[in-house]
């Protein structure tokens, strides 16, 4: 009884003070419309490997390396994740051509997607290539969030094999840009 | 994230208060003007407070931007306007809250009919919130840091503390001689919940600097600590039950417990010059219930998961590497946290003789009463980064024998078009009072950077009620 009195009576007293104010029409339900949709770019990989670290032996793939990439493991970013992109760079200063294939590998090490970059021998002059930006949505996207592993394949094109005094280095520089939506 | 970043931002809009009480301070006919200086000139027989209704107390404030710069009805989408607030606010932009809720106060006179001494007694509850704008942080969440290149995002721009509380005080304050009134206040705080953040440093830099073996030379360093005192046990999954009915128990019956202080005095320089200075709050909690500090520091760099052709046996994992370099860590040590400590003074000229309705002074015992005063009033109160100020001009004006109006202008750090009114009247024995600031704005509060209400009702009883 005494508590509805009360009650009442702050009710009575806060109505009256919020009569003399005025406000401009508010909508607080634009909350629902809120958004973020943030765009993080971040290092992908990097290797820098001397000429004379790449002798091959007959074969033509001469390096391989598969690099834990668990980023996806994180629930919230493969929740939000609605686009990403992969921007990569190679130097070449060796006499030689080669691939580098970018393997994206899943948890049992089969092989989701194979991304090839084609690299064209050194002839004295500046030889940097940037590749078209690697954009994943859709299912592009899915399989990329299956990804546990980043494998990388340097395969040397025919020609005479590299040697320990073989000269130049092979550089990749590498970015992902990931497209975020938070509701 | 969302709910965080909604949280925040809801936060900071409606609870936004200021912790000055300008028009409060001083207005002595009030007799909780004794609770923002207990050596206020109030007298009484005795007092008590309507129960609940005595005191109620609401200030928002909020430097930066008003609710209208977000919720306006006006076909901009809500991101748009989001984005708009966070990069016209700066990161010293502060939102400030302080709501207090008086549950009973009272008061008497001590030792017969010639003395001046007096007791005060009361209990209220109180919330208070701070929050600096963090402005990186949210400019990183909004934006992400693609269009920021080069930019170091300054973690330091977290820097929160909230606390709720109730607060057992007993006062006491004494008419020396017509020139000197004193008084001190004792005051236990329970606190019910505490969450502070205030000594974060850090950033997260992502660069493309000459040197850097790939891309981008990605850094994060992190030196972040949430000390939370009373709310862990909410945030666990097992929990079952309602949050604010366990925060009021906690407030009332089991909190973090503290000390603290109020002094004031009031002189008079002359009979109609009066000086006045109170320090209110000084004192600490010890924060010991259900406590938990969650801490993330350390350095970590990024270049990527970059292969090594010649140790191919060499595993390496982001988040690993992440969690090692920047652990997350909880610690359960005690602490201690400092009241946010208020300074008034004022200095108050006086004109005007009032003619007394009364029909004799045959003691000559009252002293002169004047219809009108004005002068200035300073506040201070001590915050994270750097105090709060304000100054204040107010005039107040007798208007009959018992209703008093206070009218004042302050500038601080919100507003410096912040026009007060205050009413106070005694009806018989029950004296009603309201208290409003920035009332410009309320020509539209949407648009208003600060707000303050006060009102309450009391029972008042003089020596001529008898």
């Amino acid at each position: 009884m005494k508590s509805t009195f009360i009650h009442r009576i702050s009710q009575i007293i806060l109505s009256a003070f919020f009569l003399f104010s005025c406000s401009s029409d508010l909508d607080f339900d634009q909350v629902e419309d809120f958004k973020l949709e943030p765009v993080f770019v971040a290092n992908l990989a990097y290797f820098d490997v001397p000429a004379n670290r790449l002798v091959n032996n007959g074969g033509n793939q001469i390096a391989y390396d598969a690099r834990d990439f668990d980023v996806f493991r994180n629930k919230f970013l493969t929740d939000h994740l609605k686009k990403a992109a992969f921007d990569v760079e190679i130097e070449n200063t060796i006499e030689r051509a080669f691939a580098v294939n970018i393997l994206l590998l899943s948890a049992d090490d089969s092989v989701l997607e194979t991304i090839p970059y084609v690299v064209p021998a050194y002839n004295g002059s500046a030889n940097v290539v940037k590749y078209p930006t690697q954009i994943f949505e859709n299912q592009r996207l899915d399989l990329l969030k299956q990804t546990v592993k980043l494998g990388f394949v340097v395969i040397i094109t025919a020609g005479p094999p590299l040697n320990q005094n073989s000269i130049g280095d092979l550089k990749l520089k590498s970015s992902g840009t990931v497209y975020l939506e938070i509701e | 994230m969302r709910k965080i970043f909604l949280t925040l931002a809801l936060v900071s809009h409606f609870c936004c208060f200021a912790q000055n009480k300008e028009v409060l301070y001083n207005f002595t006919s009030i007799p909780q003007s004794s609770l923002v200086n207990p050596g206020a000139d109030v007298s009484y027989k005795y007092f008590f407070g309507f129960p609940v209704l005595s005191g109620i107390s609401a200030n928002l404030g909020s430097s930066g931007f008003a609710v209208y710069d977000l919720f306006a009805d006006n076909g901009i989408d809500f991101n748009d306007k989001v984005r708009n607030v966070i990069n016209k606010s700066s990161k010293n932009d502060k939102v400030v809250t302080n709501q207090q809720l008086e549950l009973f106060s009272g008061g008497f006179r001590i030792g017969g009919k010639e003395s001046r001494s007096y007791i005060s007694f009361g209990l209220y509850q109180e919330f208070d919130f701070f929050m600096y704008v963090p402005k990186d942080p949210a400019l990183l969440a909004l934006e992400g840091n693609r269009n920021y290149i080069g930019k170091s995002f300054n973690l330091g721009d977290l820097t929160a503390k909230a606390e709720i509380l109730s607060v057992f005080h007993v006062g006491f304050h004494k008419k020396v001689n017509d020139k000197f009134v004193y008084g001190g206040r004792a005051k236990i705080y329970s606190s019910g919940a505490n969450a502070t953040s205030t000594k974060n440093s850090g950033f997260i830099y992502t660069g493309q600097d000459t040197g850097s073996p790939n891309i981008y030379n990605q850094i994060i360093s992190s030196n972040l600590e949430l000390r939370t005192s009373g709310i862990a046990r909410f945030t666990k999954d097992e929990y079952e039950g309602s949050i604010a009915k366990d925060i009021a128990h906690n407030t009332f019956f089991n909190g973090s417990l503290g000390l603290g202080l109020d002094i004031g005095l009031t002189y008079y320089i002359k009979k109609n010059l009066q000086f006045t200075a109170s320090i209110i709050d000084l004192g600490f909690i010890r924060q010991t219930k259900d406590i938990e500090t969650l801490t993330y520091k350390g350095t970590y760099q990024y270049q990527g998961a970059n292969p090594d052709f010649t140790n191919q046996n060499d595993p390496e994992n982001i988040f690993d590497e992440f969690d090692a370099a920047i652990p997350r860590d909880t610690l359960y040590n005690k602490y201690t946290t400092w009241r946010p400590t208020k300074l008034y003074s004022s200095i108050q000229y006086s004109f005007g003789e009032s003619r007394s309705n009364e029909d004799c002074d045959c003691l000559k015992r009252t002293k002169t009463r004047y219809k009108n005063a004005a002068g200035l009033q300073l506040f201070a109160m001590n915050a994270p980064k750097e105090p709060l100020t304000a100054v204040t001009a107010f005039y107040q004006r007798n208007i009959f024998e018992k209703l008093d109006v206070k009218a004042t202008y302050t500038f601080d750090a919100f507003s410096n078009k912040n026009i007060g009114l205050g009413i106070s009247g005694t009806f018989g024995k029950v004296n009603v009072y309201a208290l409003v600031n920035n009332v410009l704005e309320y020509k539209d509060v949407s648009k208003a950077n600060s707000i303050a209400f006060q009102f309450g009702i009391n029972f008042v009883f003089q020596d001529n009620d008898d």
